[in-house]
């Protein structure tokens, strides 16, 4: 089946719906694409709260400023001004549009303190916020009418000309590989968490927008710029939010001390996310951890900030370890959270192929260089999938349908019907994932050096030819999840050679990116993005593009 | 065991079959019921809704009664349970809501303290009477009949006013008065759902559907009899039973025992002292199982 | 630790597959049949039905079909019958739910199955989008600034917004399962949460809405959902809040208004229930057809001779419970 659109939007998280709601409102046809349906995005797991300077005191300067020293200097200067800039008018259409923002005293939109904020500006809905920003954006889908494709696996970019006109999804209620056409594509699909295990990110959180537009030719940017989160629950990994230390929550080794007064005495917990988690690997890497991991101690903010505040984290931590964070510390440790990196865009979300655009977690602008600030993400999701949404608008009335790809879709069709054939030869996707992840985390984790990097590429090129012989263990025709597993491993190899050939090529340590053989950041040499281009059969092309920079020169970073 | 009984509206009315049948057993339990002939109406979950603070009061006021009396209070019907379990819930955590209800009681001489536990029939026997006690009184022991439990909502949820959280063995207290009295209990899935009788006169076909399908599945697993602690799933189950038939489009005919029935056949009392000729699904067949005559 | 994990399987394409065939009790006497098939898993105590679930999909057999994605109740994918109850699997510990080191999961019997644990969501949205779950905006809309509400507006409806959308209340809702009509306890709970909205410009218009047949009078008021929600989103609750909410607002032309009032007035007169009343008044006392529904049932009672006395006598001192009616104010508080 071929149909037809002007723009879709694949993805359905905040940024992706934010940019179909951008794209209806500016009169076009657009439909959404999502593999899971758009509540079950993982934006909903976003629990802290989204950034913007709108109280008296603060001003979209000082967001930036506090921005761009997260970043570690590498964001593009002109694309955190604009963010920071439009966020307050976001807010508030937020707002506008039903989130139930958590209030002041006299009934405005009110604050809580965060990791590498000068100043309190995240706003928040208990730690559900983006849930609770998910919830209200698909309502305002539905209020819209925005045609939503669920459950629906994208295969493939349809390209023609060189020109983006679609993409070839699985519908898996009937197993139906179909041809969805249209002027634009928004790329709004998340990122590639599931890289690492373990990782705070869904399972859904394969890389496959990013894959797929490398894949199409479209350069990666500072893929090796993975943000480990300092405080992710031991054993399963999940996400213990960064607001319980933006409420005051203490980060304790097993001496009981207070050990970010060592690293950074004046923000303490509320560093930046990457100092936190350098800190808590030497801690535990010293012998001051307790099981490879550090204490998260909520006890002082009592019961009541705990239950009304946070009760989503006390809810998980209860589930999973049996721990009551009113009465016991939280065992927590780094773990694999964000990828800052992504699909190089401008600050229309154009990517480098016309007609593919990219929003939220997925791309890369810059706004967050080397390591995000918490509660930015959500942020760069609104702001860049509105401008996106109204760049591809704008765009796609320049531009005419197309009337081809039957023979793309055919090929596809074989292509999936071939490895649907592929005879069972010892491989499982299963293990080869589990396998990814665990070198990946090993190896590319918070410290990096040369070796291991070496290590993790020779192993991704392994594990890419064993991917050669992995066998779909399902034939069943519809809701095949062994056929999206098996495609979802190709993206995830793909990401994960991206980020490794990142990181190797980076000879320093900024943001994110540790590495323990060049500890300096070096700005003479290496304030500058690195972009990958794929390069079928043999190494992806390294290219760079220099940081634009406006007002703020790099200085020593301090917290 | 001196408890204060409150017989709850129904059992004053549509099933006079229930009271009697408890008269009749408390004396052989060794219960001396003292009535609450002053007592209100718990207001059955439909008074809470539209005014909470009204049905907060009203039940203050019977468990007033019951603390004056210096004796627990015992129900015999799942929501009297339910409604006066929630009542006594928020009344204990609230204190404000508590001070206001003592306001709003202030004139009529009563105080509401917290003193008096509320339970039902069901658990009374098993916590406080004590199975193995009442299993010495049993003389008739009723083999080979098939018995259905059928608990009612407001007995099993919310857990947590009803006091499973602590004790969640008291959604098997029915199988087990079941196996005490030398009857099988059947198992089935509708026995902890709703009878339908809330909605009966909101949407009666859904309402009685309810009850029908609950109905077959017991049958179809061999029930004889169902045994319900409550009188209003009694009052769809069996009082509206020939309508459900219809509903569901099956014959039923599974005759409908409340637990004082089903434990006085066991005491020793001919059906016709414990009214089992007044049901409206004949329990003819149900008696004749274990050689009984209506 | 080694755990049996018995999986009900389905495939709507296909319907084949190995195991037992079982069929479901009433009211899902219509489901289509599953087959049973028993896997076998060695994880540690602590470990989650979902976690089992992924390691038979993973190492056993790929083509077992189950949806989740966050494995922490964020992402409401992973609701099915755990031991035929509605659960979320991915915080269902196999301790708590396994009998003998056994635990059951199929798709819910209530539902339009997919394949395996992967039921058909389509009903579930169109009930959502049936409550029209957004803000329609109060105007005037405040020009770059927020709406300025109190707090306690907006934590009010917290409870509403953590709803997952996993479907659990409404796979065991009972009225659902013999009425696929009713809106069901998810969608209403979301409807609550536009109507408590203080932003909210269509409040009177949702209320009239919510109380059309199939809507809030049409919960039967039996708390499955409220035990059952892994959330505490506790649905009924929402649907109590909006009966009164409509019956406020003036919507009592309703058996449901109607019921409510004639028992208010009944214990407000006698202290007690009349139940004799409390039907005819329930049903309109112009609405013939209800009242002629109902009448072979009160004829079979009348003949068993469970029909209440005609004359509703008043408990002793009755003036105690008028003065409590008087002071708190009746059917409608004051």
């Amino acid at each position: 089946m071929i149909v037809d659109h002007d723009v879709i939007v694949l993805g359905a998280g905040l940024a992706g719906m934010r940019a179909a709601l951008e794209a209806a409102r500016n009169g076009v046809n657009v439909a959404v694409v999502s593999k899971v349906h758009p509540v079950r995005s993982h934006s909903g797991a976003a629990q802290g709260g989204i950034n913007a300077a709108l109280a008296p005191g603060d001003s979209w300067e000082i967001h930036a400023f506090d921005t761009i020293k997260g970043s570690d200097y590498l964001a593009d200067q002109d694309a955190v001004e604009i963010m920071t800039r439009e966020a307050p008018q976001d807010i508030i259409e937020l707002e506008h549009m039903g989130v139930i923002f958590y209030r002041d005293e006299e009934g405005k939109l009110g604050t809580r303190a965060f990791g590498g904020a000068s100043k309190a500006r995240t706003y928040f809905v208990g730690d559900i916020t983006g849930q609770a920003l998910l919830y209200t954006l698909y309502d305002q889908l539905l209020k819209a009418g925005v045609k939503v494709y669920e459950e629906c696996f994208a295969t493939a970019l349809y390209m023609a000309g060189g020109e983006c006109r679609g993409v070839t999804a699985i519908d898996m209620l009937s197993g139906e590989l179909n041809l969805i056409r249209a002027k634009a594509v928004i790329i709004a699909s998340g990122g590639a968490g599931r890289l690492y295990e373990p990782s705070t990110n869904a399972l859904i959180c394969t890389g496959d927008g990013i894959a797929l537009a490398y894949r199409a030719g479209a350069p990666l940017m500072d893929m090796e710029m993975v943000q480990y989160h300092p405080t992710t629950l031991k054993g399963s990994g999940f996400l213990m939010t960064e607001a319980a230390r933006g409420e005051g929550a203490y980060l304790l080794n097993k001496d009981g001390e207070r050990f970010m007064q060592r690293y950074a005495p004046k923000m303490m917990e509320l560093a930046s996310r990457d100092v936190v988690s350098r800190a808590e690997t030497i801690e535990i890497a010293e012998g001051r951890g307790i099981d490879g991991n550090v204490l998260l101690d909520l006890r002082h903010l009592g019961r009541d900030v705990i239950l009304t505040k946070l009760p989503q984290i006390h809810e998980i931590a209860l589930d999973f370890l049996g721990i009551d964070m009113i009465t016991d510390p939280v065992p927590v440790r780094p773990g694999m959270h964000y990828m800052m990196g992504g699909i190089r865009t401008d600050v229309h979300g154009a990517t480098s192929i016309p007609g593919l655009y990219a929003a939220g977690e997925c791309a890369c602008v810059s706004v967050h260089g080397g390591n995000r600030l918490g509660a930015n993400s959500l942020l760069d999701t609104l702001v860049f999938g509105r401008r996106s949404g109204r760049a591809a608008a704008e765009y796609v009335r320049r531009t005419s349908p197309t009337a081809t790809g039957e023979d793309f879709l055919a090929a596809e069709q074989r292509r999936i019907a071939d490895l649907m054939a592929r005879p069972y030869a010892g491989e499982t996707h299963a293990r080869l994932r589990l396998e990814l992840g665990t070198l990946m985390d090993a190896k590319v984790g918070v410290y990096r050096n040369e070796e291991g990097l070496m290590e993790a590429l020779t192993g991704v090129h392994e594990l890419k030819r064993r991917y050669g012989l992995v066998a779909v263990g399902d034939k069943g025709r519809i809701y095949n999840q062994a056929l999206t597993f098996v495609l979802e491993l190709g993206y995830l190899l793909d990401c994960a050679e991206a980020v490794i050939h990142g990181a190797l090529t980076r000879k320093e340590s900024r943001g994110a990116q540790a590495r323990t053989d060049f500890p300096q950041r070096n700005d003479a040499e290496w304030l500058k993005h690195i972009l990958i281009t794929h390069n079928d059969g043999g190494p992806p092309r390294i290219d760079f593009q220099p940081v634009t920079i406006t007002k703020w020169q790099p200085q020593e970073r301090t917290y | 065991m001196k408890v204060a009984f409150w017989p709850g509206c129904v059992s004053k009315g549509a099933c006079p079959e229930l009271y009697v049948a408890m008269q009749k057993i408390a004396p052989v339990l060794g219960l001396e019921l003292m009535e609450l002939y002053e007592a209100p109406c718990t207001g059955a979950g439909v008074l809470s809704e539209q005014n909470p603070e009204l049905a907060y009061s009203l039940n203050a006021l019977t468990l007033a009664m019951a603390e004056q009396m210096g004796a627990d209070l015992m129900t015999i019907c799942s929501t009297c349970q339910g409604v006066l379990s929630g009542a006594q819930y928020h009344l204990t955590r609230d204190e404000a809501l508590r001070e206001r209800v003592n306001r709003t009681l202030a004139d009529s001489g009563f105080q509401y303290r917290g003193t008096a536990r509320v339970k039902h029939l069901l658990w009374l026997l098993v916590e406080d009477v004590g199975l193995d006690r009442v299993a010495g009184l049993v003389k008739r022991r009723l083999s080979g009949l098939r018995v259905a439990p059928f608990y009612g909502c407001y007995i099993l949820r919310p857990e947590e006013h009803l006091g499973l959280r602590e004790k969640p063995e008291r959604a098997t207290y029915l199988e087990k008065i079941i196996e005490l009295v030398g009857a099988t209990p059947v198992e089935y899935h509708g026995k902890s759902k709703c009878c339908g009788f809330p909605m009966l006169t909101f949407n009666r076909e859904v309402s009685l559907k309810m009850a029908g399908k609950h109905l077959l599945e017991a049958k179809s697993k061999g029930a004889d009899v169902l045994v319900t602690p409550c009188p209003l799933c009694h009052l769809n189950l069996d009082g509206q039973q020939p309508d459900a038939a219809r509903v569901v489009k099956e014959p039923i005919g599974t005759p409908i025992f409340h637990l004082p029935q089903l434990l006085g056949l066991a005491f020793g009392f001919e059906p016709a002292e414990l009214r089992l000729n007044h049901h409206v699904v004949n329990t003819r067949l149900a008696l004749e199982k274990v050689e009984l005559k209506v | 630790m080694k755990w049996t994990i018995e999986v009900g399987r389905y495939d709507r394409t296909a319907g084949d597959g190995r195991g037992e065939v079982r069929s479901y009790p009433p009211p899902y006497e219509n489901a289509p049949q599953r087959r049973y098939q028993t896997f076998e898993v060695d994880l540690p105590d602590h470990a989650m039905v979902l976690d089992a679930l992924i390691a038979i999909r993973e190492y056993q057999d790929e083509s077992l079909v189950v949806r989740c994605a966050c494995r922490s109740a964020i992402c409401g994918s992973c609701g099915m019958w755990i031991n035929g109850a509605a659960r979320l699997a991915c915080i269902t510990k196999l301790r708590e739910v396994a009998r003998d080191g056994k635990v059951t999961v199929e798709a819910p019997p209530s539902m339009p199955v997919v394949r395996d644990l992967v039921w058909d969501m389509t009903p579930f949205w169109q009930k959502n989008r049936a409550v029209l779950p957004w803000l329609e905006n109060k105007e005037p809309v405040p020009q770059g600034e927020e709406y300025r509400v109190p707090n306690a507006a907006m934590e009010n409806l917290i409870q509403e917004v953590s709803c997952i959308s996993c479907g659990v209340c409404v796979m065991d809702c009972e009225s659902f399962a013999v009425n696929p009509d009713f809106l069901g306890p998810a969608a209403l709970a979301k409807a609550y949460r536009y109507v408590a909205d203080p932003r909210d410009a269509k409040t009177h218009e949702r209320l009239g809405r919510y109380s059309q047949p199939n809507g809030v009078w049409d919960c039967t008021h039996c708390y499955e959902c409220v035990a059952k929600c892994p959330k505490g989103v506790a649905p009924m609750e929402q649907i109590l809040k909006i009966r009164k909410l409509a019956v406020e607002a003036g919507y009592r032309n309703n058996s449901g208004t109607r019921h409510a009032v004639a028992f208010a007035e009944s214990v407000a007169h006698s202290g007690r229930l009349n139940e004799l009343t409390l039907m005819p008044k329930s049903f309109g006392l112009f609405n013939i057809r209800a009242q002629l529904q109902s009448l072979p049932a009160a004829f079979n009672m009348l003949r068993a001779g469970k029909l209440p006395p005609l004359l509703h006598p008043k408990v002793p001192h009755v003036e105690r419970i008028k003065a409590i009616f008087k002071k708190v104010g009746g059917m409608f508080s004051s």
